[in-house]
């Protein structure tokens, strides 16, 4: 069976193959462009497959209209006013191209004087021209010229810089990402005013060509960890990049593991703040997730807006936090061991109101917690995909199943209820996304371990856990760190957030040689003169009538 | 890397086996005893009660048990040579795994305490890894222990929780008795320079009444049980039933008072003056010079006036310096009297001994084991007691001194 299986691929392979070389054979285009225009169509329409979308616009220009010129764009791919007013508009009504002329100079006259578009440049392989085109620029051939202009013209339709759905903050910067590239990079750049804030960009994806720029602050990102990143980023050989999901999973460290090790968000802010403490951000077109590397555990259980808030506030938040992952990572096993282990732990009270409402529960707490546990994430999934104007009946069903119903029906105890919502509600809290998912995966183990060896067990695995995340890295980079190797100077950034004048200097692992990030004397402190000191003016003056 | 890893899984497969006792039983499956209770019966067998709770009638309301159709708590007895074989055939009578880390009372009657003495049997609650060493220790005062646990309460649902709670109550309260836990009877047991006390607690009414869930199902309950005194042992036996001030004495000797009250006799009137100690530090010093050492108890104690049936002025700091005085004597009175009944019943439960040892080893080695019987009733005791009013309620003078005028 398995290898009629294993035949059917090779065939399959075979057959992809051979389209391959077929289509590479046929449409393998001559390097260079050459001078005639109407071959030079030929192969573009032969190239794309005389795609619709593919706009060609023929002119004619010069003295008598003797020359012929094209103009190609892709529709929807640029900016419809851009090609029309400074592209074709410019063409058609430039004095100077109504002279008596040779293509060569109309080629000049067209790159100096005509095109008003900031982007323009000339390009005489197909390689290049083509990926222009689809990229969005527009592209003017010339008969009789073996070279093609290419006019920077992307546009189209994209959406709008809007408020972050994912990384939501009470105060600082509402704009998030979007999906174009530009934008991401200007949005950056709007906050970071450097010329130090360099920015490189390649394409990755054999076939979706997709433009992924590297963005760092140059002098304090540590330059082992930028050469990595490029030599990993290089190293991608794939079909397509459609989210920066595959960049990451792509570039990691260590892919056995169920935690992020790749930072990810969609707010300016957290990218600049994150590029000033030496991190570098990977922008990948087409999505607004932008990636930060190296990241580290800790990175995972900050927001921005622990660094808007006041440190005692922030450092109050970082605390509950902490204990909220740990109810999302132990709720459920802690329960279960202990009801079924260590029934004396519980307060004498709290033991028979669980004893009493277990008296009809037919099932071992393990099992009971799997069952809740299970229900919660196929409503939370249901939840997730199901169109939004069926959203109330999911919650309305999963309130009724969860909340009365199995309980009426003495499946399950009403103190699991309690135990797996505030566990559920816990995972919702953690800040990021990424190891939220992780610690609903841990959960499952630490529920078994608990239901097998108690809180022994949970101990057990608890070590595993630590263990298995101290031997974590990012790029390099530990990824407890700085809790484990221990840095005390930045350990005042991790469960707590020291004040913004405490943080003298750059976290040691990630940022380079220049360390010092502020000057001495930070602190804020009240004027040394009393400002409502009384002034004699005031003591003596008479009230001005006049 | 690999290599560590299957270091680490074996480690962490060994330790499963090397590790202690472990159990997995659901909290349904158990039978969560609140209470033990041991006695001896004509045939010289022990008789061993336990209390069980039914947690469905405890915590009421919920899956429609109610608490007002059946007992919140089931009694069991059974028969055995020994307390572990008593608790045995108690098995047979359970259909769930009998649990006992919710236990906290552990009942023991006066007729085993006075006759065979309780160092017998306390082995084997020790000895179990799931009693706890600090469950509560009570002996039944005039009842069988038995008894005890099988009349219900009201308020509290379980017994042994309204046994706990009450001995709590009146340490706190009145200081006439005091909790007392596996652990310290076991230490003083042992210990050669001080004896045990147990409060005692006993059954008011009908036993068979008390059985009943009519009981509780009215205002007044026929049959209750309340705290009653404390036991003091000598080498393990009773010997002796403390009551009332006598009982407190104790309790203010061993530095536990956190409240009570002293009535005041004064110019020829009875009781005339109610004082609420408040705060109170008494410190037991032993003076060693000469052969029979001498025992210095010091009290200081704090607290209000919270009763005046007479013309007292209040305002009056000299009165006040009075009313000290005459408190100071009070007391005095009551703890020599303990005292003086503790030595004729040749027993240190004050710990006075273990004082001795600490200002004089080398002499308490020579006295330890003629302790009780020959240096403790001959002792020298001297109390000394300061007292202080520090405020008189919400008000100076009772409005009995403006009547008159």
């Amino acid at each position: 069976m398995f290898s009629f299986l294993k035949r059917k691929n090779q065939k399959n392979d075979r057959k992809i193959q051979e389209i391959n070389n077929q289509n590479q054979s046929n449409n393998r285009p001559p390097n260079l462009i050459e001078s005639s225009l109407s071959k030079n169509l030929e192969v573009i329409k032969q190239k794309t497959g005389n795609s619709s979308d593919i706009i060609i616009r023929p002119l004619k220009i010069g003295h008598n209209s003797q020359i012929k010129i094209a103009i190609l764009y892709v529709k929807g791919m640029v900016d419809n006013q851009s090609v029309q007013d400074f592209v074709i508009d410019s063409i058609m009504n430039n004095q100077n191209l109504s002279e008596k002329l040779i293509p060569q100079e109309v080629l000049e006259i067209l790159i100096e004087d005509v095109v008003a578009v900031g982007g323009i440049k000339v390009v005489s392989d197909w390689e290049k021209l083509l990926t222009a085109l689809m990229s969005g620029e527009t592209i003017t051939l010339i008969d009789g010229i073996s070279k093609g202009v290419c006019a920077s013209t992307q546009g189209g339709q994209r959406r709008s810089v809007q408020e972050s759905t994912t990384d939501v903050s009470i105060r600082g910067s509402k704009e998030a990402f979007n999906e174009s590239i530009e934008t991401n990079t200007a949005m950056v750049r709007r906050i970071i005013n450097n010329t130090d804030l360099w920015v490189e960009s390649i394409n990755i994806g054999k076939i979706t060509k997709t433009e992924v720029s590297i963005m760092y602050i140059n002098g304090i990102a540590k330059n082992e960890i930028i050469e990595e990143v490029r030599k990993r980023l290089k190293g991608i050989d794939i079909d397509g990049i459609l989210e920066s999901g595959y960049i990451e999973q792509l570039i990691e460290d260590q892919t056995n593991t169920t935690f992020p090790t790749i930072y990810h968000s969609e707010r300016p802010d957290t990218v600049a703040g994150n590029l000033l403490e030496g991190k570098i951000a990977i922008f990948v077109n087409g999505t607004p997730f932008v990636l930060l590397v190296p990241a580290l555990f800790i990175d995972f259980f900050q927001s921005a807006e622990d660094y808007y808030e006041r440190f005692d506030i922030a450092t109050a938040i970082r605390f509950l936090r902490t204990v909220i992952f740990f109810i999302s990572l132990v709720g459920p096993a802690i329960y279960i061991a202990a009801t079924t282990f260590h029934q004396e732990m519980i307060p004498t009270e709290l033991a028979i109101i669980i004893a009493a409402q277990r008296e009809s529960v037919p099932f071992p707490a393990f099992i009971e917690a799997l069952i809740m546990e299970i229900t919660f994430e196929i409503l939370r999934e249901a939840g997730i995909r199901m169109p939004k104007a069926m959203g109330s009946t999911i919650s309305i069903v999963g309130a009724l199943v969860i909340g009365q119903a199995a309980i009426q029906a003495g499946i399950v105890s009403p103190a699991m209820v309690i135990v797996v919502s505030l566990t559920a509600i816990a995972s919702f809290a953690t800040p990021s996304y990424a190891v939220a998912i992780s610690a609903r995966l841990v959960r499952f183990i630490f529920m078994v371990s608990a239901a097998t060896f108690g809180f022994y067990g949970i101990i057990l695995v608890f070590i595993m856990l630590i263990v298995h995340l101290c031997s974590l890295r990012s790029f390099g980079v530990p990824y407890m760190s700085p809790l484990a190797p221990f840095i005390r100077e930045e350990a005042g950034d991790t469960i707590f957030r020291r004040p913004i004048w405490a943080y003298k200097k750059r976290p040691r692992l990630i940022s380079g040689q220049n360390r010092v990030s502020q000057g001495e004397d930070q602190k804020p402190q009240p004027p040394r003169t009393r400002i409502m000191k009384n002034t004699t003016n005031v003591e003596k003056g008479e009230p001005n009538e006049s | 890397m690999n290599h560590n890893w299957i270091l680490l899984f074996l480690i962490m497969t060994s330790t499963v086996f090397i590790s202690g006792c472990w159990n997995q039983k659901e909290l349904n499956e158990l039978a969560i005893i609140s209470a033990m209770a041991i006695d001896k019966n004509e045939d010289g067998k022990y008789v061993k009660t336990i209390q069980l709770v039914n947690p469905v009638n405890v915590a009421g309301g919920l899956q429609g048990g109610g608490s007002g159709q059946s007992p919140t708590v089931t009694v069991y007895t059974a028969m055995g040579d020994s307390v572990l074989e008593a608790h045995f055939h108690a098995t047979s009578k359970v259909s769930r795994r009998l649990y006992h880390g919710h236990a906290n009372l552990i009942v023991i009657s006066e007729e085993l305490a006075t006759e065979e003495g309780i160092i017998d049997i306390l082995d084997a609650f020790e000895r179990d890894p799931e009693i706890r060493m600090t469950s509560r220790v009570v002996i039944a005062h005039h009842t069988k222990a038995g008894d005890l646990l099988k009349s219900l309460t009201a308020i509290d649902k379980i017994p042994a929780e309204k046994v706990n709670g009450t001995i709590h109550t009146t340490e706190r309260a009145r200081g006439e008795s005091m909790e007392v836990n596996l652990q310290d009877v076991v230490t003083t047991l042992t210990s050669a320079g001080k004896e045990t006390v147990i409060s005692g607690f006993s059954l008011k009414g009908d036993i068979q009444q008390g059985k009943k869930i009519e009981n509780i199902q009215q205002s007044e309950l026929d049959t209750t049980i309340e705290s009653d005194g404390l036991a003091i042992f000598k080498e393990g036996k009773l010997v002796d039933w403390y009551q009332g001030e006598m009982s407190r004495g104790v309790v203010w000797i061993l530095d536990k008072i956190q409240q009570t009250d002293v009535i005041l006799d004064r110019e020829g009137q009875e009781n005339i003056l109610t004082y609420t100690v408040l705060r109170q530090k008494t410190r037991v010093s032993a003076d060693t010079t000469n052969d029979l050492p001498v025992l210095t108890v010091r009290v200081r104690a704090e607290g209000d006036i919270r009763e005046v049936r007479s013309q007292i002025d209040l305002t009056d700091p000299y009165e006040i310096l009075d009313i000290e005085k005459e408190l100071e004597k009070e007391i005095k009175k009551q703890l020599e009297n303990t005292v003086i009944r503790t030595q004729q019943n040749k027993s240190d439960i004050f710990g006075f001994g273990e004082v001795v040892r600490r200002s004089d080893p080398k002499k308490w080695k020579k006295m330890k084991n003629d302790w009780n019987d020959t240096y403790f009733p001959n002792l020298k005791v001297n109390v000394k007691v300061e007292a202080f009013i520090r405020r008189s309620g919400n008000r100076t003078n009772s409005y009995l001194s403006d009547m008159e005028q």
